[in-house]
């Protein structure tokens, strides 16, 4: 059977190994989605065809809604974050007069966007669709070009 | 083999020990009850008919011919979960929406409805 003393000391071993990596290095991954997935409408939607009230009961409500240009648009929208990041330190403050750190970290929100354009008679004359999530996201955040 | 063994589980027990899980949850809005949309009738029921249907809408927005009524209701679930060296988080939100259409005139035209607030998950980010 192993001595208290011994159990004392193992766990105070794991305890100052724990503090030490989690000083040391660590990584961080977080996603987050918000709205439900851009649905597909290249059928349900026509320019020239489809009403108002047609887009409604097949796409449900819109996240917004606005006027532009004497035009009613329907805005369905759908967000996913993206962020990571890396660091490396070392802690060495209460010895020394500064510690070492170094630290890198990313954050995407990329969006999906259907805009539906209706005349004031409620008729569909313009679409837009914009599928952010296509873009991967490492290329994309390090990416300098516009449109990456 | 013995010495192996104990720095494994050294490992296991750094991890485990100090690991720590979170979830969390947010709403924003009140919920909306949807049962008394069967009351509204589009070219007939009025604005006042529907905020005594539905209460005050969350937005008003001006539109060409008129207003639309914007009711929402959203549903956060986050989880977070840290390990030694990692920390991994993942937030879910969803929403129920209602849209109403009025003309000039306050009537209502059209209204479109969606209910994914239930939807929301708590997850992990991979």
């Amino acid at each position: 059977m192993a001595s208290p003393f011994r159990i004392l000391s193992f766990l105070m071993y794991v305890f100052i190994v724990g503090n030490l990596l989690t000083g040391c290095v660590s990584y961080r991954l977080i996603r987050g989605t918000e709205g439900r997935p851009i649905p597909p409408v290249s059928e349900e939607c026509q320019v020239g065809k489809t009403t108002l009230q047609e887009t409604l009961e097949t796409l449900g409500a819109p996240d917004q809604v606005a006027e532009l240009e004497g035009k009613d648009v329907l805005i369905y929208r759908r967000s996913l974050l993206a962020q990571s990041g890396l660091s490396f330190g070392i802690p060495l403050a209460d010895i020394w007069i500064s510690s070492f750190d170094i630290s890198a970290y990313g954050r995407l929100v990329r969006y999906d966007l259907l805009l539906l354009f209706f005349t004031p008679d409620g008729i569909l004359s313009e679409l837009v669709i914009e599928k952010g999530s296509q873009h991967p996201y490492l290329k994309t955040i390090l990416s300098d070009k516009k449109g990456d | 083999m013995d010495r192996l063994k104990e720095s494994l589980l050294i490992l296991l027990l750094v991890v485990f020990l100090q690991s720590c899980v979170m979830l969390a949850k947010s709403k924003d809005y009140y919920p909306f009850d949807t049962s008394g949309l069967d009351k509204l009738i589009a070219g007939k029921s009025t604005a006042a008919e529907v905020t005594e249907v539905l209460g005050a809408p969350s937005t008003i927005v001006k539109l060409s011919r008129g207003n639309a009524y914007i009711y929402k209701h959203s549903l956060t679930k986050g989880t977070g979960l840290w390990l030694v060296l990692v920390t991994f988080g993942n937030y879910d939100k969803h929403k129920d929406q209602i849209v109403i259409f009025f003309d000039k005139n306050d009537v209502m035209t059209h209204y479109g409805v969606t209910l994914d607030a239930h939807k929301a998950a708590y997850g992990l980010p991979f």
